[in-house]
């Protein structure tokens, strides 16, 4: 493992000393993609580490070096611009939680960011770590997925951009290859008339892996009718899940036009859920059917408003 | 490595390796142990702390994530001769029985406190949530953050600013 870079010395926060071996902290995304590339499948790159160490402590992994984030000042902004909303790769569910324009613009995303883990979970787990351990249970997969959010990635051959809903291969599993970093999510700025749900299943309401979750994002043209719905599962088959027949059969149409139960049977029939042990695959598939028939009842009923919803099961 | 860090207002320099975590930093290195291990994996609160004012998990950081950080430890609340109304409502509800989550319970129950001074049930359940407790069922828990909350108002501290 290389040596920590000295680097300029001053009143930065870094680390100095004599045995620096394996921790490096850069202060841009091009140093942290030069000291990847350089670097062994041993450096991990490390964001909030609610992940890592809970896996460095279970000895899931072996670590040779770290490559901090925490110090490069891009990564931890969020902007709003006319046309999207970037999301850099630190930012905390809790920065998610409490931004005003988040909860403004994306409001299913602030609803699932504010229920994740716990306040110290929160504090800590940023959106990126969050995409990149891509577990079936992410809670902020499904919602990105919703707002038709883009990932950006680089690596020493540039910049590359990925639709949300190519990312994910399996559970645990991205096309993102070795000696590339996430750097930012980049999400297109819902028109006004886009309303939301998010509803999120499990067995307490605190410090709980989702048994199943279900980001809504419809977005209403003038007289009512839909321009375009997603609706996309968490926890219910090996990658986040958007039910695309439900655009197919509601697209075009208004909600009061719609057969929520049939609808709801499109996503009985459009998940692939295991049985484990926070649930077997038919209680997945009612519960499918059920959330998303509830969801839609919850979007109609608030005309628009955004509901965030934990229920018990 | 070497880290520069302030605990409890006092700033210490201390030789660290990159896969220690802040946890055993604390309690091996500062000899801090009313910070507590627990879980060892993000859920059960023992080893609250505050960085740079916000409530943590000392186990799920690195000691080098800490460099140059603010921590506040429960040895950093109160005093043998004064202790602070949070851990004086906390006797007095009966809300400490083996103690071993209440440093965690403590330190979350101050951020909350400090963000919002009348919190209420559900509000305190929220701050309280990444803490647990396998003793007192939380009643008392809960009573003891809602008297601190009025000791507080009475002494005219943490009011809205
Ligand atoms: C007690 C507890 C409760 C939890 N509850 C929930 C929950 O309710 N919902 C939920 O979704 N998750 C939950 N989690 C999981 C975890 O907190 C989140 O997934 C979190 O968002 C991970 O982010 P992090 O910054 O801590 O990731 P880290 O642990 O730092 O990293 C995770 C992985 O992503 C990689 N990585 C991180 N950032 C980048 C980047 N920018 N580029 C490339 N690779 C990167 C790392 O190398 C690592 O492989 C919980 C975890 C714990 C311990
Ligand atoms: S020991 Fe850290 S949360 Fe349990
Ligand atoms: S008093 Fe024993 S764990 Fe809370």
């Amino acid at each position: 493992m290389k040596r920590k870079l000295a680097g300029k010395q001053g009143n930065r926060p870094l680390i100095s000393g004599r045995d620096s071996n394996g921790y490096f902290l850069p202060e841009s995304l091009a140093e942290a993609v030069n000291l990847l590339g350089q670097a062994g499948e041993g450096l991990k790159v490390l964001a909030g580490g609610t992940d890592l160490l809970v896996d460095l402590y279970e000895r899931l992994i072996e670590v040779e070096g770290w490559l901090d984030l925490g110090l490069i000042p891009e990564l931890r902004e969020i902007k709003v611009r006319a046309e999207q909303i970037e999301i850099g790769a630190m930012v905390t569910h809790a920065q998610l939680e409490k931004s005003e324009n988040i909860k403004k613009t994306l409001p299913v995303l602030a609803a699932a960011a504010a229920e994740i883990g716990s306040p110290q979970i929160r504090n800590r787990g940023t959106i990126g770590g969050n995409v990149v351990t891509a577990s079936p249970a992410g809670d902020l997969l499904a919602p990105l997925i919703a707002y038709n959010a883009v990932l950006e990635l680089v690596g020493k051959d540039g910049v590359s951009r990925v639709p949300a809903g190519d990312f994910f291969c399996g559970p645990k599993q991205t096309i993102m290859k070795r000696g590339q970093l996430l750097s930012r999510v980049l999400i297109p700025r819902p028109s006004s008339g886009t309303i939301g749900c998010w509803i999120k299943i499990g067995k307490r309401k605190a410090l709980v892996i989702a048994s199943i979750s279900l980001a809504l994002v419809v977005r209403l043209a003038k007289g009512g009718v839909i321009a375009d719905i997603r609706a996309c599962f968490g926890a219910v088959a090996p990658t986040p899940l958007e039910i695309k027949a439900v655009r197919r059969l509601a697209g075009g149409k208004r909600l009061e036009q719609l057969d929520f139960s049939q609808v709801g049977e499109l996503a009985a029939a459009g998940i692939a859920p295991i049985d484990d042990l926070r649930g077997t695959a038919a209680y997945r598939r009612n519960v499918a059917r059920e959330l998303l028939i509830q969801a839609l009842e919850k979007v109609q009923s608030t005309g628009g408003e955004i509901i965030a919803d934990q229920a018990d099961c | 490595m070497q880290i520069r860090l302030t605990v409890n207002g006092e700033e210490r320099v201390v030789e660290t390796t990159a896969t220690t975590r802040l946890l055993d930093l604390l309690r091996t290195d500062l000899k801090l142990t009313g910070t507590k291990e627990g879980c060892g994996k993000g859920e059960c609160g023992a080893c609250t702390v505050l960085l740079n004012g916000q409530l943590v998990a000392s186990c799920l950081l690195l000691a080098p994530q800490a460099d140059r950080a603010e921590i506040i430890t429960i040895e950093g609340i109160g005093s043998a001769e004064g202790l602070d109304p949070i851990q004086e409502s906390y006797l007095e509800a009966g809300a400490v029985q083996c103690g071993f989550c209440t440093p965690g319970m403590i330190l979350a129950s101050k951020k909350l406190l400090e963000e919002n001074p009348r919190p209420t049930v559900e509000e305190i359940r929220r701050g309280l949530s990444g803490n647990l407790c396998r003793c007192t069922g939380y009643h008392k828990i809960i009573a003891a953050v809602r008297l601190s909350a009025q000791k507080m108002a009475d002494k005219g501290e943490g009011k809205d600013e």
